[in-house]
C-alpha cells in the first residue's frame, strides 16, 4: 500500500511532531492501530544512497545535523549570565531529518535497570535537586523494551551481564563480532574482577526484517548507514507506518506553534514548509516527539492568552531538569594493531558500577565501554594529550592510531531545576522564531562519577597491558546529544508535565513522548528507553482514542 | 541500480575481496548502492595546480606552519599530503565566509613574526628549528589553533577537499577507505577464544 497524503483541509486523528526515535515508533503504533497519522519533520528525507563516508562534512560541517546559521542557539552556565550565541558546535545537537537522531546515533541500546525507576525512594532526597522516582516501574516497561529489540532490531547476548535486569525474551540477533578494543577491555576488566559483556547494539548483526547485515564499514557514530543495517526509524518504523496507508511523513515541515481553542484543547499545529510558507494542519490530537530540547521550545513558543507560560506548563517544569549523561574518555595504545576504524564503535560494556554506592561519597552510577570514533579526524583532533598536539610527538601519535583505542565512561546526570531549555529573549532563527537557549551546569556528583568511571577505564587498560594510557579532560558540559528530562512524566501535576501515559496534565489531547519524558537520566545510551516509552505510550494512546477518551 | 557487472567489480575492489559470498548474496541490493559510494569516495578530483585565495607568499607560510604541525621525515607529512591546498580551497569555497578572517589571522601572524625576526623575509624562511621555537610562543593563539584544526582536516579529510593527496594522510594513520570488512579486524580479536559466561552467582542484581 502506498503512503497516504493528507490535504491541509483534512482533520487527521494525530499530528506527530518529529520523526525520530520516538516519533517514528509513535507513527507506526498509531497508524497500525487504525488511526490517521501525519508526521511533520523539520528536516529532509534521506535515503541510504544519500549517506557518505565524509568525516569532515558529517562532523565538522553539519551535513545531517542542526545548522547554527539558520537555527541558532545560545548557552550559559547560570541564569545570572547573559547567554552567548554558540558558534562551533550546537549545544543541543541532533539530526533534523526523517528518522531524527536515530539516523546518526552510535546505536548503543542499554535498557534501564529497576533501580533507575525508584532510586529516589531507595536513596532518599538529594538536596538541591529534583531527583524523583518515575511513575512507572521497570516491570511495566519490560514488554516494550522487548518490543524495541524485536521490532526495531537489536543485537546482543541475553543474560551475559550479571547486572542486567530480567527480560522476557532473548535478543533477536546475536551480538556484533567483537573488535580488538572489546577483547582488550574484556581482558583488562576480567583481570580486575569485573564483568564485561557483549554490547547490545541497534545494528543488524545478521540480515533482519528485510534489512542487510552490517558491513563493518565503521561509519556509525555521527553517520547515516548506507547498508540500512543500523536500526534507525528511517529504515524500520517509518516504512512500516507508511505501509498501513494511513500515515504520511511530511519532511521540510518546521512546526512553529501548537494551537489551542477556548476549551483548552489542541486543535492542530502551524508549520513552515520548505519555502517558508506557513500552513495550519488540523488534528484531533497532537503528539510532540521533537527531542528533549525542541519539544520544550515548541511548548514554550505556543504560549497564548489561555496558557501564558506555554502549553502543558502549569507546573513550570517545561524545559527544566535538563540532563545529558556524563562522558569521560581514557586513551590507550597497545603493541599490536587494533584497526578500530573498522566495524561498529562498541563491542564490550562493563556495568559493575551501575548502582549508586554511598561508599563512593557521591551519588552516581554508570558504565564503561570500548570504542574509538569517529575516525580518523576527530581522534587526531581531540585525543592527543596537551603536550603532543603538534610536531614530531603528534606525528608519532598519528602513526600509532591503528594501535589506539578509547574506553568511554557514561554516567548519571542529576536533574536540577536550574538546568533548562527556554527561549532566548533576543536572538531569532531564520523564520523569526525565538532561538533555543540552554542553561546548564553539572552537579558536582556528576563530574565526580565521570572521573570515577574514567579511573576504572584507566585501570582496565593498564590491566590489559597497554603501552601508554592517558586520560581526556573531564570538563563541565556545554551541551550534548542526549537531551533528557525537560517534560518529565509524573503523577503529580505540580511537579511533572505529562502523566504516566504521556498525556499532558493540562491539555487532554496533547501528548509528549521523547527524551524529555525521562525523570532520571539513566546511565547513558537513552534511545532504547525513549523507544520503549514510545511503544508504551503509543499502545495507551491508541486505547484512549478507541475508547473516546481523548 | 541493478546488479550490473560494473557495480560488482567496483564493490569487490572497494571491499578488497574479503567478504563471504553468503553475506554478499543476502545483502546484494544495499551492497550495490554502497559500492557506488565507495567508488565515488575513492576518487581524488582536487585540482592542486593553483591557489584560489592565498598568494604564493601566504601559501609558503601556511605550508611551513602545517609542516611544523605534521612534519615530513621518514614518512610523509602535511607538505606531501598537500594540506596547504586544502586550507586554500576550503577558505575559498566550503567555508569561504571565514576566508577573509583566515587571511587576516595569517597576516597578523606574519607581521608579528617579522617583528620578532627582523631581517627575515617571512616565517617560511626561518630555519626549521627557529620556526618550531617561534610557534611555541604562538601555540595558544586562536590562529594557531585554527591552523592545527585545518591541518588535521587537510591531512585526513577526503582527497576531494584538496588535501590528503594520494591518500597520504590516511596511509600515515593506517586508515583504509575500504567500504566493507569482515572479522578479524585486528590482532587481538583474531586470537579471541570466545565469550565465557559468568557463573550465576558472579554479580549482584540491581
Amino acid at each position: 500500500m502506498s503512503a497516504r497524503k493528507y490535504k491541509p483541509t483534512d482533520t487527521v486523528d494525530f499530528v506527530v511532531v518529529g520523526s525520530g526515535a520516538a516519533g517514528g515508533v509513535m507513527a507506526r503504533e498509531l497508524s497500525q492501530a487504525g488511526f490517521e497519522v501525519l508526521v511533520l519533520e523539520q528536516g529532509p528525507r534521506f535515503t541510504a544512497a544519500d549517506f557518505r563516508h565524509d568525516e569532515l562534512d558529517y562532523w565538522f560541517n553539519g551535513a545531517i545535523t542542526n545548522k547554527l546559521d539558520t537555527n541558532p542557539q545560545t548557552f550559559r552556565k547560570s541564569a545570572a549570565e547573559k547567554a552567548q550565541r554558540v558558534t562551533e558546535f550546537p549545544a543541543a545537537w541532533y539530526a533534523p531529518n526523517v528518522g531524527g537522531s536515530s539516523v546518526h546515533f552510535t546505536a548503543n541500546f542499554w535498557r534501564l535497570h529497576d533501580v533507575d525507576f525508584n532510586e529516589r525512594s531507595r536513596l532518599g532526597e538529594i538536596p538541591g535537586t529534583t531527583f524523583a522516582d518515575w511513575p512507572i516501574t521497570y516491570d511495566e516497561l519490560e514488554p516494550y523494551y522487548t518490543k524495541v529489540e524485536w521490532e526495531v532490531g537489536v543485537s546482543g547476548l541475553a543474560g551475559a551481564s550479571p547486572f542486567d535486569p530480567w527480560r522476557s525474551k532473548p535478543y533477536p540477533m546475536p551480538p556484533m563480532p567483537v573488535k580488538s578494543s572489546g577483547v582488550l577491555l574484556e581482558r583488562g576488566a576480567r583481570k580486575m574482577g569485573w564483568h564485561p559483556y557483549p554490547a547490545p547494539m541497534a545494528i543488524a548483526s545478521v540480515p533482519y526484517k528485510g534489512r542487510s547485515a552490517c558491513a563493518h564499514c565503521g561509519f556509525c557514530i555521527g553517520f547515516g548507514c548506507e547498508m540500512q543495517a543500523k536500526s534507525s526509524t528511517l529504515y524500520t518504523m517509518i516504512p512500516e507506518a507508511e505501509a498501513t496507508g494511513r500515515c504520511e511523513v511530511r519532511p521540510l515541515s518546521y512546526v512553529s506553534r501548537i494551537e489551542t481553542n477556548a476549551a483548552g484543547r489542541a486543535t492542530g499545529v502551524a508549520y513552515f514548509d520548505k519555502d517558508k510558507r506557513e500552513h495550519f494542519q488540523k488534528a484531533r490530537a497532537v503528539v510532540v516527539c521533537a527531542n528533549g530540547a525542541e519539544t520544550s521550545r515548541l511548548l514554550l513558543m505556543s504560549a497564548n492568552a489561555k496558557f501564558p507560560d506555554g502549553l502543558a506548563n502549569s507546573s513550570g517544569y517545561v524545559g527544566k531538569n535538563l540532563m545529558f549523561n556524563t562522558y569521560a574518555e581514557v586513551n590507550a595504545l597497545f603493541e599490536h594493531e587494533l584497526n578500530e576504524f573498522k566495524s561498529a564503535q562498541v563491542t564490550r560494556v562493563v556495568h559493575d558500577w551501575y548502582d549508586s554506592d554511598p561508599q563512593r561519597g557521591f551519588y552516581g552510577g554508570g558504565g564503561i565501554d570500548s570504542r574509538i570514533g569517529p575516525m580518523p579526524i576527530a581522534w587526531s583532533m581531540f585525543a592527543p594529550p596537551p603536550d603532543r598536539t603538534w610536531g614530531a610527538g603528534f606525528k608519532s601519535l598519528l602513526e600509532a592510531l591503528p594501535r589506539a583505542m578509547i574506553v568511554a565512561g557514561h554516567g548519571t546526570s542529576l536533574p536540577l531545576e536550574t538546568n533548562r531549555i527556554d527561549l532566548d529573549p533576543e536572538l531569532k532563527d531564520a523564520w523569526g522564531l525565538p532561538a533555543l537557549r540552554m542553561t546548564y551546569k553539572d552537579h558536582p556528583d556528576d563530574l565526580a562519577m565521570a572521573r570515577f568511571l574514567q579511573d576504572r577505564g584507566a585501570e582496565a587498560m593498564q590491566a590489559a597491558g597497554a603501552l601508554e594510557v592517558w586520560k581526556g579532560p573531564v570538563a563541565e558540559s556545554t551541551g550534548g546529544p542526549h537531551l533528557l528530562g525537560t517534560a518529565r512524566m509524573g503523577n503529580d501535576p505540580k511537579t511533572s508535565v505529562v502523566d504516566k501515559y504521556h498525556r499532558s496534565h493540562d491539555i487532554r489531547n496533547l501528548f509528549v513522548c521523547d527524551g524529555s519524558s525521562m525523570v532520571t537520566s539513566g546511565r547513558g545510551q537513552p534511545t532504547m528507553t525513549i523507544q520503549a516509552l514510545a511503544f508504551r505510550a503509543g499502545d495507551h494512546i491508541a486505547q484512549f482514542a478507541k475508547r473516546g477518551e481523548i | 541500480m541493478d546488479a550490473s557487472g560494473t557495480s560488482r567489480r567496483k564493490f569487490l575492489q572497494a571491499s578488497g575481496g574479503t567478504l563471504g559470498m553468503a553475506w554478499l548474496a543476502a545483502s546484494w541490493p544495499q551492497v550495490v548502492a554502497a559500492a557506488e559510494h565507495a567508488h565515488q569516495m575513492a576518487m581524488d578530483s582536487a585540482d592542486r595546480s593553483k591557489f584560489l585565495l592565498l598568494s604564493a607568499a601566504q601559501a609558503r607560510d601556511v605550508d611551513a606552519i602545517a609542516s611544523q604541525i605534521v612534519p615530513s621525515g621518514a614518512t610523509p607529512g602535511a607538505h606531501e599530503a598537500g594540506v596547504v591546498y586544502f586550507i586554500d580551497h576550503v577558505n575559498a569555497g566550503l567555508w569561504k565566509e571565514h576566508g577573509q578572517e583566515f587571511v587576516a589571522g595569517l597576516t597578523d601572524f606574519q607581521a608579528k613574526c617579522a617583528k620578532h625576526h627582523p631581517g627575515v623575509a617571512q616565517f617560511a624562511d626561518l630555519s626549521f628549528g627557529d620556526q618550531t621555537a617561534y610557534l611555541k610562543h604562538m601555540e595558544h593563539t586562536p590562529f594557531f589553533g585554527g591552523m592545527r584544526f585545518l591541518t588535521v582536516l587537510g591531512l585526513l579529510a577526503l582527497p576531494s577537499y584538496g588535501g590528503n593527496a594520494g591518500k597520504l594522510g590516511w596511509k600515515l594513520v593506517g586508515f583504509v577507505d575500504q567500504h566493507a570488512w569482515q572479522p578479524p579486524f585486528g590482532h587481538y580479536d583474531a586470537e579471541y577464544a570466545g565469550f565465557v559466561p559468568y557463573a550465576k552467582t558472579a554479580g549482584q542484581q540491581s
